[in-house]
């Protein structure tokens, strides 16, 4: 998928990302992006995957981002378990590993992923801002 | 309409102030808000979006609860017992519900008292605990209020600090809530105790709050 395909999805999808769509429309929202972002990383394109990262997370990442983010070994989308959105920000669960994202402007961007839970401690999360 | 501003000015200038101070709130809170989401590399919020959000909700009600647990406990308490010398007590002896003679009640309500004080059964009980039991359902409705808004808060917070959310029920016995509840009610608790007990001694003269200036210190449930 394409960048700009993947933050007009985030966008459309978002709709309203202040808070005026209602809980399960957010949640969706952010599973589509989750997953778009994880397509686009499974596909072998880091154009798409690095633009749905927030600014910190992105800059996190060795440049340039668009080849460095192929090599982060982060797994194809498995189905969503469970999904959380409080507020500004989502916690996307699949089956094999968890997106942590926050509303941006545009929509919904990936905040952390191919995070691992540890308990009580933060999520182990191979790339995070 | 002067005089009716006159009769009603001090619920009227606290109900101005409340409102002052509440908007004045929205604003210092949306600004803290937004130095977390730029500390944490996120994007700023609206003041719109700010003020229809859980963390503003729960800032408000934990503070709205424990104002009126005070009330509550206050109106409750001062039933039973007494503090000597205080014009916030009544008088010692006096503890109790009081004869219904003393409360104007029943047949011994007077042609001005309300409808309900002459009426019996329900509708008296409930007029003769109409204030506590008000006070009551507008404390545990905000705390309600606090614990609902406070999860949502608190888990906006998690998920910012990559930490799993909790549910509403693991959220009342994290310390986050015990801590936000506890520092309100034992504020709220040391200014009725300072209020019951340098009424005592110290005066202010033409408040209804205190003893007249001239009125010995063990004069009890003399109001100025």
């Amino acid at each position: 998928m394409p960048r700009t395909a993947v933050l007009l999805t985030a966008a459309l999808v978002t709709m309203t990302p202040a808070g005026c769509a209602s809980l399960s429309e957010r949640s969706s929202a952010a599973e589509q992006t989750a997953r778009a972002f994880l397509q686009a990383v499974a596909g072998g394109d880091g154009a798409a995957a690095c633009g749905a990262l927030a600014p910190e997370t992105e800059a996190e990442i060795d440049a340039p981002c668009e080849q460095s983010i192929l090599s982060e070994a982060l797994t194809a989308p498995s189905p969503v378990a469970d999904s959380r959105v409080y507020g500004q920000s989502a916690l996307v669960s699949f089956e094999d590993d968890a997106v942590f994202l926050a509303v941006f402007r545009d929509g919904w961007r990936v905040v952390a992923a191919g995070c691992t839970p540890r308990g009580e401690r933060p999520y182990d999360c191979r790339i995070r801002g | 309409m002067r005089r009716a501003l006159r009769d009603n000015s001090l619920g009227l200038v606290f109900g101005l102030l409340f409102l002052i101070v509440l908007v004045a709130q929205g604003f210092a809170g949306h600004a803290d808000f937004n130095q977390q989401q730029i500390t944490a590399g996120l994007e700023r919020v609206s003041l719109g979006r700010y003020l229809t959000s859980a963390s503003f909700a729960a800032d408000v009600a934990e503070n709205w609860q424990s104002e009126y647990l005070q009330f509550f406990l206050y109106i409750l308490l001062t039933t039973w017992l007494v503090q000597k010398g205080s014009p916030e007590s009544k008088k010692p002896g006096k503890e109790g519900r009081e004869a219904d003679r003393e409360q104007k009640v029943g047949r011994y309500a007077t042609e001005d008292s309300p409808a309900w004080a002459h009426a019996g059964g329900l509708r008296r009980a409930l007029l003769s605990n109409s204030l506590g039991l008000v006070m009551g359902l507008l404390f545990a409705g905000s705390w309600l209020a606090q614990s609902i808004a406070g999860a949502a808060a608190f888990n906006e917070r998690q998920l910012r600090d990559l930490q799993e959310p909790v549910t509403w029920a693991e959220y009342l016995t994290e310390p986050d809530f015990w801590n936000r509840t506890l520092q309100n009610w034992q504020s709220e608790l040391l200014a009725v105790a300072s209020m019951v007990i340098l009424s005592i001694y110290l005066r202010q003269r033409g408040s209804p709050e205190s003893k007249p200036v001239g009125a010995p210190h063990d004069a009890t449930g003399v109001e100025g």
